[in-house]
């Protein structure tokens, strides 16, 4: 069996166990990270897509709103490229407390977090779909962030320092030595085959499945109780700003501008398992509502695509109550030699994407003491790779590159004018033949089409550019057919339904890819 | 407003539409076909498929077609109209004073011909054009498929590996062409391919290449203008049999086949104004009188004494599925059946399966007649009672149904029997 050795293991390949390679690396501690899946699959790829700026919090937890806008304010810097400066606004609607906004503008100021009430008529010049009878408005510094790119490019920094990723590596079992985590065995599911990496220190980055990963290293009462919450991506910039309602936090009240579409979250339902991505119809129904609340008309926009994500809400069983007041969304960093005498090992979960960086940071520190290092973190001066200018990305910068290139490039994906160049690159680098994978980095068939054209274009591409067979690209394809229809189905109606019946035609109707070889019968 | 009068008012220019106002046209009615825009025949591959699938694959689709369910399209339409339809079709396809002189659809009810899609699976088909005959898998043994990397929306070597994996000896080539740019759609390469020098060179770029055994199978771009020319062309400057293999749309064959249709309509003389979205209708008793249409300048009234509904499905927006999950028929206001009740399964979660929804269509009587008013006949994709991907049918469905529409509006009418 192929054995390495490395002086930190990751587990979990989302935010923060990312940053906790990146910040590793930078600190010149060997790394290795692996996930069971690909990076950013699991919570962090699921989130909303907000930048917090902690107004969110500011009146319910403001430690949590001290961190966000600290944080805030970091990664606007260092992860300039995957940032866009979109603003934010808290409005009070005519079903929210008018009372709460008062006590927000109030704790804004005590938390530090930038707030200026600006005129209801100026906030309707701003966005002139926001509903008419909005009564107050404040301005914050929410953003919106792209996961996938602020993950990959820390994982891009890591390797530049010599840091090994390995996406697609299932941890199958934690290696003991006595009192002393030594590392993990895991499976290249790819490949299919084990592995064993000893590690001086293993990181336990895993999230919602923290409890999980924990409990193979023989130590209990880690509990993570994953709550589930749906979004819905609206096509179109229905806003250019983030919305929030300005009330207590509570389901279905911020609406965040991303790249090309609007998401709708969340809600919180306690599920027990971190893989349950139900959607209810009931819920769907409840983000639609809450839509026309924030954006009147929300219903007639056609929406793109449900998900859910499970976020790591952790209770401590070995604090002082098992009281379930006790769980929180705070971020919880377990030193495990000191909590259950166990020595090499560190859980890191909770908290929430926004604080992601000061997580690793915090976790990176504790994996210092136990090494016994001494060297500063630098995640909040050092810029990750792609955004050393300090420029935030701007909507239209593809438009933009493509006008330039217009008839020197070929389009694979209209919806998220991708081109082919970017294509072959992202198969050259990243080997992978599975088209999620190449969805993650691309954006490509997330759009309004979902995949109707540039999915056959990029199967054709992937197999003619070699290293995989008709059976495996006719599979990688139906997989990702199927993979789409869990996102759509949910919510198809109105435009969204015509264009999976357009694409059904396609699929169908033009390429019969259910008669192919590896169709399911 | 304007206002027009005819016979009959056709809505919808798909290949049901067409049919039908051709149809109606020749048995001496003034028809005119109105439709928000151009139909299904863009995007199918421009072959009938009459029935591929029930579920497992048909061979000859004239003795699957006696087993299908009681409320199924082709049940409502009867076996004798939709061999007339097939009959008439390939009559008026092939016709010297058709469209496309020399162009041929070939095939017939009894047994599917097999041909490969762009992905290389190979899907039965009823009636096809000639220029896609050689691509039949039952006669083939080996064969050669060809693509160029500027038409994005055809790869060749993903087509030819899973002929292979079929069974067919399948050679691969990818052919460097020259154009202005880096991509065109398969209408631009059809425009080229209606050059004669343009495909003379390609001719003479490509016969070089080809090694392998059997016919040529070229992207579905052999030209718009005269495809019988292009084929003969082809055939002679490389020595073999050339073949068609759909692409992503727009698909060429299928605008042909919609030229076929509207060079019928016309011939006829009736009408067709596309870009003439239905608004609003008026009603009188039980009768639908005339149809308002947004065009450019003001609206249009249409009033006539009948109506064929050809709009589509749920692909066509002519049926929706509201936020509250409420279905409507969007042009006439007309009742809907298959639609899944409240609270049960509209889809389900395998993308595989058929869907509980897919069956959905305007209700109607056993003539056609659409359910609650008396002078509207259905056909194509707004019938109920068909999966018509899964079961590739769509084409045929709407080549019988427009058929039999124009059979029992005429008659309606008292224009006698169509000649």
């Amino acid at each position: 069996m192929l054995s390495l050795t490395t002086e930190v293991l990751v587990i979990g390949g989302g935010a923060t166990g990312a940053g906790v390679a990146w910040d590793a690396s930078l600190r010149g501690l060997g790394v290795i990270l692996v996930d069971r899946l690909d990076l950013a699959e699991g919570t962090s790829g699921r989130f909303h897509g907000l930048l917090h700026s902690g107004g969110r919090y500011v009146v319910k937890d403001a430690p949590a709103a001290r961190e966000c806008i600290a944080e805030n304010r970091i990664l606007r810097r260092v992860a300039a490229d995957c940032i866009e400066d979109t603003g934010g606004l808290f409005v009070t609607t005519p079903w929210d407390d008018p009372a709460y906004a008062d006590r927000f503008a109030a704790a804004c100021r005590e938390t530090g977090v930038d707030c200026e009430e600006i005129t209801v008529a100026q906030a309707r010049r701003d966005e002139p779909r926001l509903h008419p009878e909005i009564s107050r408005a404040f301005r914050v510094p929410d953003a919106n962030m792209d996961i996938w790119k602020t993950v990959w490019a820390m994982a891009h920094g890591a390797q530049q320092c010599g840091a090994r990723i390995l996406p697609y590596h299932e941890v199958t079992a934690i290696r003991r030595d006595g009192d002393r985590v030594t590392g993990a065995r895991v499976r290249d599911v790819r490949a299919g085959e084990d592995l064993t990496i000893e590690a001086q220190v293993t990181v336990n980055a895993s999230g919602a499945w923290a409890g999980q990963i924990a409990a193979m290293a023989g130590i209990d009462g880690v509990r993570v109780f994953p709550g589930r919450g749906i979004m819905i991506a609206m096509n179109h910039r229905l806003v250019n700003t983030v919305i929030n309602r300005c009330q207590m936090p509570t389901d279905g009240d911020i609406l965040v501008p991303i790249r090309t579409v609007s998401v709708i979250g969340t809600t919180d339902v306690h599920t027990d398992d971190p893989d349950d991505h139900t959607v209810l119809e009931s819920e769907v129904d409840r983000m639609l509502d809450d839509g026309e609340k924030l954006v009147p008309g929300f219903r007639q926009a056609r929406a793109l695509r449900v998900w859910t994500g499970v976020r790591p809400l952790f209770e401590d069983a070995k604090a002082a109550g098992t009281d379930t007041r006790d769980v929180t969304r705070a971020h919880a960093l377990l030193d495990h030699r000191q909590r259950d005498g166990v020595e090499g090992f560190v859980t890191i979960t909770g908290g929430k994407v926004t604080t992601f960086r000061l997580m690793a940071e915090e976790t990176v520190d504790a994996v210092c003491d136990l090494l016994g290092r001494d060297t500063p973190g630098s995640t909040a001066e050092q810029p990750l790779p792609g955004s050393e200018s300090g420029a935030n990305y701007r909507l239209g910068e593809r438009l933009a590159r493509k006008d330039e290139r217009l008839r020197q490039e070929q389009t694979i994906c209209e919806c998220e004018l991708v081109p082919r160049s970017r294509l072959e690159h992202a198969l050259a680098e990243t080997g992978s033949r599975n088209l999620d994978d190449i969805r993650r980095r691309l954006r490509l068939g997330m759009g309004p089409c979902q995949g109707g054209f540039c999915i056959y274009r990029t199967v054709g591409i992937m197999h003619a550019a070699g290293g995989i067979d008709a059976a495996s690209a006719d599979a990688s394809l139906l997989d990702f057919l199927q993979e789409r229809w869990k996102g759509v189905w949910p919510i198809l109606y109105g435009d969204q339904l015509r264009q999976m019946r357009f694409d059904e035609w396609v699929f169908q109707g033009v390429l019969d890819v259910g008669h192919l070889p590896e169709a399911p019968a | 407003m304007r206002r027009r009068d005819h016979d009959v008012v056709v809505i919808g220019a798909g290949t049901a539409g067409m049919v039908a106002g051709a149809r109606l046209a020749e048995a001496g009615a003034d028809v005119c076909v109105i439709a928000k825009g151009v139909g299904s025949t863009h995007l199918a591959p421009g072959t009938i498929d009459v029935l591929g699938y029930a579920p497992g694959r048909v061979e000859s689709p004239a003795d699957a077609l006696t087993s299908l369910a009681a409320d199924h399209p082709y049940a409502l339409i009867g076996s004798a109209a939709v061999a007339d339809a097939v009959d008439w079709f390939t009559a008026t396809a092939t016709a010297a004073a058709g469209a496309f002189p020399g162009y041929a659809y070939v095939g017939s009810l009894e047994r599917n011909l097999l041909l490969p899609t762009a992905v290389g699976a190979l899907k039965p088909s009823a009636l096809v054009p000639e220029t896609f005959v050689a691509g039949d898998a039952r006669q083939l043994d080996g064969l050669t498929v060809v693509g160029t990397p500027l038409l994005r929306d055809f790869h060749a070597s993903l087509c030819a590996d899973n002929l292979r994996a079929a069974g067919l000896r399948t050679t691969t080539v990818s052919l460097e062409v020259e154009l202005d740019r880096v991509d065109a759609n398969a209408l631009g390469f059809a425009r080229r391919f209606d050059d004669p020098r343009w495909r003379a060179a390609f001719s003479a770029r490509l016969a070089p290449l080809l090694t392998g055994a059997g016919p040529v199978g070229l992207p579905a771009v052999l030209g718009l203008r005269d495809p019988h020319a292009v084929l003969t062309d082809l055939q002679a400057q490389l020595g073999r049999r050339v073949f068609e293999i759909p692409t992503l749309p727009p698909s060429v064959p299928g605008m042909r086949l919609f030229e076929i249709l509207h060079h019928a309509l016309r011939r006829a003389g009736g009408r067709l104004v596309i870009g003439a979205g239905v608004v609003s209708h008026r009603r009188e008793g039980d009768r639908v009188a005339e149809v308002q249409t947004a065009t450019a300048g003001s609206n249009t009234t249409y009033a006539a004494d009948a109506f064929v509904l050809a709009s589509g499905g749920f692909h066509s927006g002519a049926i929706t599925l509201d936020s509250h999950w409420q279905a409507h028929e969007q042009v006439l206001g007309l009742t809907l059946t298959g639609v899944p009740d409240a609270g049960a399964p509209r889809f389900v979660p395998s993308y595989f399966a058929e869907q509980p929804l897919s069956r959905a269509g305007v209700a109607v009587g056993p003539d056609l007649r659409a359910t609650g008013v008396s002078n509207v006949v259905v056909a194509g994709a707004s019938l109920p009672g068909s999966a018509s991907w899964r079961e590739a049918s769509g084409e045929g469905i709407a080549l019988a149904s427009g058929y039999r529409a124009a059979e029992v509006t005429a008659t309606a009418l008292g224009a006698g029997a169509i000649a």
